[in-house]
């Protein structure tokens, strides 16, 4: 056995052939066992490569990104680069958002609404003439001293509003039917002045012009 | 087992910024609702003149009046005329009868008109329950001042949508 196996080296030397000649069992049970080692070896290798590629892919993957790229990431974004973007805006928009607030409010506050009144007539007695008028030109509502409002209206006698809508309704109506210019208001010293700004808002509402008398005769 | 120890150290450092992150809108918040009362807290003394309700009224420029006030007080019994813009004790015109007052508010927009000619109008903020007469006394001691004879006279109204 000895023998014929170290005579195959020389045969295979000779003839560069590979061990077809001898005994095809025991070559091949003798290169089995060693096909077998290497293959054993080749795969030990393949799965210890393949652990250790597996461990170093996992390392490297691992390791690697995170410790080149996420630590430097995490250091410099905790501090440089986010804090200069978000902390920048964020408190430009919140003063922003108060300066709109603050000039929102304090510009309510200027807008006072109002209603232009006559000035004041003296006690003493007027020195124009005024004619007597065949056509009547203004509504004359007169506010007595229990807070009534009475509408007389060109087409109509002294009428008792029972409510300030029905007071504004009236003026309304005169204003179509026949288009006053102006609108009398005769209100008692003891009437309220929200009674007469009602009366004076129904007359801007349909644009006659306002005279305001008042008197303390009662009615 | 480094990179284990790596990511929970990551972990934990992003904790402090969720932490951070709630702070921050409070404090805006706290910052706005301040502002916001501050603001409401400067409108009362002037929303305490209860106006009468219109809503046709022209809107007027409170810095270019002269302003004066005519309320009741608490009890409801008197009437009391202020100068300026707030209910202020120390502001109240006091006279002790219609003729004085009406001389006491002549001199007073007189003063205001000569002093700060840019003013243009003459604003009367009466309130709703006040007796139309007391109103009348107002004007016309508005109408004894020399330099009001040029100038509007409004009565202030709180605008209401009909």
């Amino acid at each position: 056995m000895s023998d014929d196996i170290d005579n195959t080296p020389e045969d295979d030397e000779k003839f560069g052939l590979s061990l077809p000649t001898g005994n095809m069992a025991e070559e091949q049970a003798g290169d089995r066992p060693a096909i077998e080692h290497s293959q054993e070896i080749d795969q030990a290798a393949r799965r210890s490569g393949d652990k250790y590629k597996s461990m170093g892919w996992k390392g490297i993957d691992d390791d690697e990104p995170e410790e080149e790229d996420d630590e430097p990431q995490l250091s410099f974004s905790n501090k440089e680069p986010i804090p200069e973007d978000e902390l920048d805006m964020t408190p430009m928009v919140d003063v922003t958002f108060l300066l709109l607030i603050f000039f929102m409010v304090t510009a309510s506050f200027t807008l006072q609404k109002s209603i232009p009144q006559p000035p004041a007539a003296s006690d003493a007695p007027s020195t124009n003439v005024v004619e007597e008028e065949e056509q009547q030109d203004y509504v004359e509502v007169i506010i007595d001293q229990n807070n009534s409002y009475y509408v007389t209206t060109r087409d109509s006698e002294e009428r008792e509003a029972p409510s300030e809508t029905e007071m504004r309704r009236m003026v309304k109506d005169a204003k179509d039917t026949y288009g006053p210019e102006r609108i009398v208001i005769t209100a008692h010293v003891d009437a309220t002045h929200e009674r007469l700004i009602a009366v004076c808002d129904a007359g801007q509402s349909s644009g006659l012009k306002i005279e305001v008398k008042t008197t303390d005769l009662e009615f | 087992m480094s990179t284990d120890t790596q990511i929970t150290l990551k972990k934990r450092k992003e904790n402090p910024d969720d932490g951070e992150l709630d702070i921050t809108p409070m404090i805006d918040i706290t910052f706005l609702l301040l502002a916001f009362f501050v603001v409401v807290s400067k409108m009362d003394p002037q929303a305490a003149v209860d106006l009468p309700k219109a809503s046709f009224g022209l809107s007027v420029q409170d810095k270019e009046c002269v302003v004066l006030i005519v309320a009741k007080d608490e009890s409801g019994s008197t009437t009391n005329v202020y100068k300026g813009r707030s209910k202020d004790p120390e502001l109240a015109i006091s006279a002790a009868s219609p003729e004085d007052m009406e001389d006491a508010v002549g001199n007073y927009v007189q003063e205001e008109l000569s002093s700060h000619p840019e003013l243009t109008s003459i604003l009367i903020k009466a309130e709703g329950n006040v007796r139309v007469g007391d109103v009348e006394t107002v004007k016309r001691g508005v109408a004894k001042a020399e330099l009001s004879a040029s100038r509007q006279i409004y009565a202030g109204i709180k605008e209401e949508q009909q």
